[in-house]
């Protein structure tokens, strides 16, 4: 198992924190958190302080193969997977809002009200 | 002339000093969905009051220089100046429990460099079928799958792979 360094910036984003933010707060060095996160495996106590500092199961933030790099082909798979597992769902849903949770909060409202304000201008 | 950021530096600031006051509010409306990745638009940021009477808010409200205007039979409450004419008081959400039952299930979401509480999309999906007005219905979807998504990257439910 390894460290998905990906899956730790998603949920760290969706709590509105930086990276540099949480591994602070978990006591995690960022050379120990890039190190760990090229490895084939890691150490349990770094995993369960990052796991603690994001409220989430140490296995949340593993993965039993390496991940390929974060590409826009990788979230496509990721948004068919969920449409998958929920029949009714709509592709373009999932997937802008998968798009959306890769942005910290702040920006996530801010494109929600650039568009509400761009609507009003043509009303 | 350089735009303005969507959310201005003076919208920050008043969720600051609701903070710092220690006002009892939450974000809830199609802003709080937005803020947890539901592809939505809004014009207004919903902000819903455990007590409108609350010392605490009104003290906030001098602070940022917001003036409130009570309801009356032509309007709902309202909040006006020191740039607060983003957000709309509400004082009651179709579908929940009373605010003192929803307030600890909020999440607490950073915006800017404030800590913020905001109701969770779920709440958020069953008001809004309490509502069942057309726009509600409307956006269900998005915000259904915006649900099936967050619970797939929590690991809660879904095929994530």
């Amino acid at each position: 198992m390894r460290l998905s360094s990906d899956k730790v910036k998603i949920l760290a984003r969706r709590r509105g924190e930086s990276i540099s933010a949480l591994l602070a707060r978990a006591g995690v060095s960022r050379t120990a958190f890039y190190s760990l996160a090229r490895r084939r495996s890691v150490l349990p106590g770094t995993v369960a302080a990052l796991a603690s500092a994001l409220d989430v199961s140490e296995l949340d933030l593993l993965e039993s193969k390496p991940e390929p790099d974060a590409d826009p082909q990788r979230r496509v798979r990721e948004a068919r997977a969920i449409v998958r597992g929920r029949p009714g769902a709509t592709f373009e849903n999932v997937w802008h809002a998968l798009c959306l949770l890769a942005l910290d909060p702040l920006e996530r409202l801010n494109r929600s009200l650039i568009r509400g304000r761009a609507t009003a201008l043509h009303e | 002339m350089a735009v303005p950021p969507p959310f201005t530096n003076k919208e920050l600031a008043f969720l600051r000093v609701l903070v710092r006051e220690g006002v009892e509010f939450l974000v809830v409306g199609l802003a709080a969905a937005a803020l947890q990745g539901a592809p939505a638009v809004t014009q207004d940021v919903d902000l819903w009051f455990r007590d409108l009477q609350d010392p605490r808010l009104h003290r906030a409200l001098r602070k940022a220089g917001v003036t409130y205007i009570p309801p009356s039979m032509e309007n709902p409450p309202l909040l006006a100046g020191g740039g607060a004419e983003l957000f709309d008081v509400v004082t009651h959400m179709h579908g929940l429990e009373p605010f003192a039952e929803e307030a600890p299930r909020a999440l607490k979401l950073k915006i800017g460099r404030t800590t913020v509480p905001v109701l969770p999309l779920e709440r958020i999906i069953a008001s809004k079928k309490a509502t069942d007005r057309p726009k509600d219905r409307a956006i269900l979807p998005a915000l259904e799958d915006t649900l099936a998504t967050l619970r797939s990257l929590d690991g809660k439910g879904s095929n994530r792979s």
